[in-house]
């Protein structure tokens, strides 16, 4: 049987540039589902990935900047792209000539899916 | 960093009397499980009341919470227990210097590096100790020009807190430098009440450019160069500084992202000068 984010995670895996797709717990940087190309391992990655997804959202909260709705991180040879759904976050990497604006409007838009399928805002 | 904290979890369950409790409470610690990481400490210091980096441990918690004074005692436990500790007097003199103690963090900051193995270097409080010299007004140490270390011309006594304000173009925004532990080198982050938040921000952003740095170099996309993130009132960008610090800067969310990019350009300019002892 699917998995409740296998939608999402689908129709960003297809984005020209998009190598990996993943929803991660913020807790614990644990993968929930993913959608990898061929040969990757995305485990650490989540990880990271939460990690700092986490350290923003704490940040802002620190200085009274409200909820973190976007994030990237940039590299060379590629990027990192992670919003947060409740206690997911909805990780990419992409390379770096990725269109951006599509990638985010296609995260932002599987937050909600991701609140829907067990994002559910607790223990923050 | 899951597995380890798993890992590390399993060993203390099997054996509670084990020094194993510092490296877990470090790695929960820089998850940013701070509730988590102090119980572990405490519990562990229970077993261990004599163990210098279980104290140690507990001290960068407690500046990790902005319990500065906590923090200085805990450290100051530490040196007593190992004279000479070096990260308990690094500490000190970085709390000192937060509490705006400037001949005592002179002191503990100068201690920190004269107790340096022969040939090692601590850039951090290398820094540092140039800032606290600067800010006092005294010549800051100047080695020779053409080792690239740091230089600093006399009479460049400045507030650190005011590093970037003339680089940033109005008042919704905001800079700042932070070491590579989230300590607050230079700027500042007032908040809506008039309080300087600089500290607690910087505790929160610790370990992120490590996280970067391993996120990056495991899918091979070559050293990072920004992370950047928008809240619901803010743009924060923030990119890798010298000795492993991080340069953060935040904006309004009314700020074009090109803009923001430039002003994130400019500042890490000002900060690599700074440091350098050319500003």
């Amino acid at each position: 049987m699917a998995s409740p984010f296998a939608t999402v995670l689908d129709s960003l895996i297809r984005q020209r540039g998009v190598t990996a797709a993943m929803v991660v717990s913020e807790r614990d940087g644990i993968a929930i589902d993913a959608n990898l190309q061929i040969g990757q391992s995305g485990d650490r990655v989540a990880a990271l990935a939460a990690f700092l997804f986490r350290k923003a959202r704490l940040s802002a909260r620190a200085a009274g900047m409200g909820e973190v709705s976007f994030l990237q991180l940039e590299a060379p040879a590629g990027r990192i792209c992670a919003v947060g759904g409740g206690s997911l976050v909805l990780v990419v990497v992409a390379e770096s000539t990725v269109n951006v604006g599509l990638i985010r409007v296609e995260l932002l838009r599987g937050v909600d899916a991701l609140r829907h399928a067990g994002g559910v805002e607790s223990d923050r | 960093m899951a597995d380890e904290v798993r890992r590390l979890s399993d060993e203390l369950a099997r054996d509670p009397a084990s020094r194993v409790f510092v490296p877990l409470g470090e790695a929960l610690r820089k998850q940013g499980q701070l509730d988590l990481a102090l119980k572990v400490t405490l519990r562990g210091l229970e077993r261990h009341p004599h163990l210098p980096d279980g104290h140690d441990l507990l001290a960068r918690i407690w500046v990790d919470r902005n319990e500065l004074l906590r923090a200085f005692d805990e450290w100051d436990m530490v040196l007593r227990l190992s004279p000479g500790h070096t990260s308990a007097m690094r500490g000190m003199g970085f709390v000192s210097y937060q509490l705006n103690r400037l001949p005592e963090a002179e002191q503990y900051l100068s201690a920190a590096l004269a107790a340096l193995p022969a040939g090692e270097t601590d850039e951090g409080v290398t820094m540092a100790l140039a800032n606290v010299r600067t800010a006092q007004g005294l010549p800051a140490p100047t080695t020779d020009p053409a080792s690239g270390d740091t230089v600093l011309p006399p009479g460049t006594a400045h507030d650190p807190r005011f590093l970037f304000s003339d680089v940033l173009s109005d008042a919704e925004q905001t800079a700042l430098l932070l070491d590579r532990d989230g300590l607050v080198l230079a700027g500042a982050y007032v908040g809506h009440d008039g309080r300087d938040l600089a500290q607690e921000v910087g505790a929160e952003l610790s370990g992120v450019t490590d996280a970067a740095r391993r996120a990056t170099r495991h899918l091979a996309l070559g050293d990072w160069t920004s992370i950047v993130f928008e809240t619901e009132v803010a743009v924060v960008a923030m990119s890798p500084s010298a000795g492993d610090g991080l340069l953060v800067l935040a904006t309004s969310r009314a700020t074009p992202l090109g803009l923001v990019r430039r002003l994130l350009d400019r500042c890490l300019d000002r900060a690599q000068k700074w440091l350098g002892g050319r500003y």
